[in-house]
């Protein structure tokens, strides 16, 4: 589809993007963030990789220039990660597919 | 996603789609289910059930389009309308409350104010899983869906049949209450706010 980003992709860059501006505290942030929900909810569409219009430039200047959206977003990053890599998967039981597929032989 | 009849598979066609489209999501859907029902004979019900409607109605999966999202909504649509009301958890949320709450400027600067990424990468995998699963269902329901399965905004407002504006409401709110959850975590660790910041 042409009016969707490769998300893969978009992720992928945003990684990037962030770890070279992973530097905690920088003189040159703004410790206060004029527009707290507006901001945090930009970065958040952006860290789902959805359409955001100049989304890469956007977070550059975000992450360079303002602490709490810098916070905001290492944090929201550090969550998604952690839910992905850490949630505990629920194994499937044992013959769960097998009766599935006995199910729908039988219906046939 | 339409329900309408589009074609009719043939038996082989079928039994190709459903081992190769449908069979290969079959973890995804019962950790969708566990997360749903809290309860693994509810959870393994319900996988079987979406199986058998997916075959029942395969004839409205158009081949080649997203199986998973197709198959997630029908298991969610039978959660909320042949388990929700026997659930042993029933959502006892007040949403208007929390939606008023939830959707303040103090409240986005708070709950990334008082967590630092690092006590979160700290944090157990139990931890994470029972934050994720102290949420009412319809806030949970989104992080699953986003964060554990990658779901697109689009077809997230497509498994559940809402907007996209209020896919993204409604996962910003998950977000901050599971950041709400997370924080207390991180206090009781002893990982609270940084001591230069008090």
């Amino acid at each position: 589809m042409p009016n969707r980003w490769d998300t893969a992709g978009t992720k992928r860059r945003i990684k990037r993007q962030a770890m070279e501006n992973n530097d905690a505290s920088s003189p040159e942030r703004k410790l206060q963030c004029s527009d707290v929900s507006k901001c945090f909810q930009l970065l958040e569409r952006i860290l789902d990789g959805e359409l955001v219009e100049g989304g890469p430039q956007l977070l550059q200047e975000k992450l360079d220039k303002c602490q709490p959206c810098f916070a905001h977003f290492h944090l929201e990053q550090a969550i998604r990660e952690v839910i992905k890599t850490k949630c505990t998967k629920q194994p499937l039981p044992d013959k769960l597919a097998e009766s599935i597929r006995q199910m729908i032989q039988d219906a046939r | 996603m339409s329900e309408v009849q589009r074609r009719k598979y043939s038996q082989e066609e079928r039994s190709t789609i459903f081992d190769g489209e449908f069979m290969p999501h079959i973890d995804s859907m019962y950790n969708f289910a566990f997360r749903l029902t809290f309860d693994e004979d509810d959870a393994k019900d319900l996988v079987q059930d979406t199986y058998m409607k997916a075959f029942r109605f395969i004839n409205s999966f158009e081949q080649g389009t997203n199986a998973k999202a197709w198959l997630f909504r029908i298991l969610k649509n039978s959660f909320i309308n042949d388990y929700r009301k026997k659930s042993k958890k029933p959502a006892t949320v007040d949403y208007q409350e929390v939606e008023t709450f939830y959707n303040s400027d103090d409240v986005d600067y708070q709950s990334t104010s008082d967590l630092r990424a690092e006590s979160v990468r700290d944090m157990l995998g139990d931890e994470i899983s029972n934050a994720l699963n102290g949420l009412a269902v319809d806030f949970r329901t989104v992080i699953i869906l986003a964060d554990l399965e990658g779901f697109t905004y689009e077809e997230m407002a497509k498994i559940l049949d809402i907007p996209i504006g209020t896919v993204r409401s409604r996962l910003h709110r998950a977000r901050n209450l599971l950041k709400d959850t997370l924080k207390g975590y991180a206090q009781s660790m002893g990982y609270g706010r940084n001591e230069e910041e008090d």
